[in-house]
């Protein structure tokens, strides 16, 4: 997959993202919330508020701290976006 | 707004506080003719030290007094836990800081080269110090909402 393919007169910008499911996870683990799954897991509870937002992407330990707190594998977890290309036309 | 956020907003606060007073009253000490800052370095040297051990009692003191209002507002005497998403603020943060002190640092020599007063150097360490220590806990406030 050629990520970084250059077309003259257009610009391509790479934008990547790591979804995740653990509002579900939490909804189907009895209502965990975000504070049980944050001490869970040893992290402030902002935290898992920005992960669950997409605002931070865990460290890979954290992501399979969690994934063991709900028994799940990582990937049903946390599932990787590919890179996404924006054209954007030159001024 | 999370606890760091407002420990963040207080660091700006609390620095632009110490940082103005005790400028004002070194200043009016020089106008008064106390000493001359123009010309006597080794006043520069004991002002910077005084102001060093000024800063940190006055921000021990700010700091019990935020906690102590914090604690009566929110209820919660536990200080937040320190994860790994703090420390990477933290990170970024200092690295911004860094860049602004540096920046700041080499006005100060601009200044000097075209032919500013040494004592305006001084001028600018504690201006740098304090610019530094905005974008610190500006860029923590801002990776804090905005995401890291």
């Amino acid at each position: 997959m050629d990520h970084n393919c250059i077309i003259t007169g257009e610009e391509y910008k790479m934008k990547s993202s790591i979804k995740n499911t653990i509002r579900r996870l939490r909804f189907n683990a009895d209502e965990m919330t975000q504070q049980q799954l944050a001490d869970e897991v040893n992290v402030s509870r902002q935290t898992i508020v920005a992960i669950e937002k997409g605002k931070y992407s865990p460290s890979l330990e954290l992501a399979f701290r969690i994934a063991h707190v709900f028994n799940t594998p990582l990937e049903e977890v946390f599932e990787y976006e590919p890179p996404v290309k924006e054209q954007k036309k030159k001024k | 707004m999370s606890y760091p956020e407002k420990e963040s907003i207080i660091n700006i606060f609390s620095g632009l506080l110490i940082t103005s007073i005790f400028s004002w009253i070194i200043y009016q000490r020089h106008l008064n003719g106390n000493f001359d800052l123009t010309t006597d370095f080794k006043t520069w040297g004991v002002i910077f030290l005084i102001f060093m051990g000024v800063s940190i009692v006055a921000r021990i003191i700010i700091y019990i007094i935020f906690h102590i209002i914090n604690t009566i507002a929110t209820q919660e005497t536990d200080l937040p836990v320190t994860d790994e998403r703090d420390k990477l603020i933290k990170l970024k943060a200092t690295r911004n800081s860094h860049y602004a002190f540096m920046l700041s640092f080499i006005f100060g020599f601009i200044l000097l080269a075209v032919g500013w007063p040494v004592y305006t150097l001084f001028i600018v360490f504690v201006v740098s110090g304090l610019i530094s220590e905005i974008v610190e806990n500006g860029s923590q406030l801002y990776y804090y909402r905005r995401g890291v």
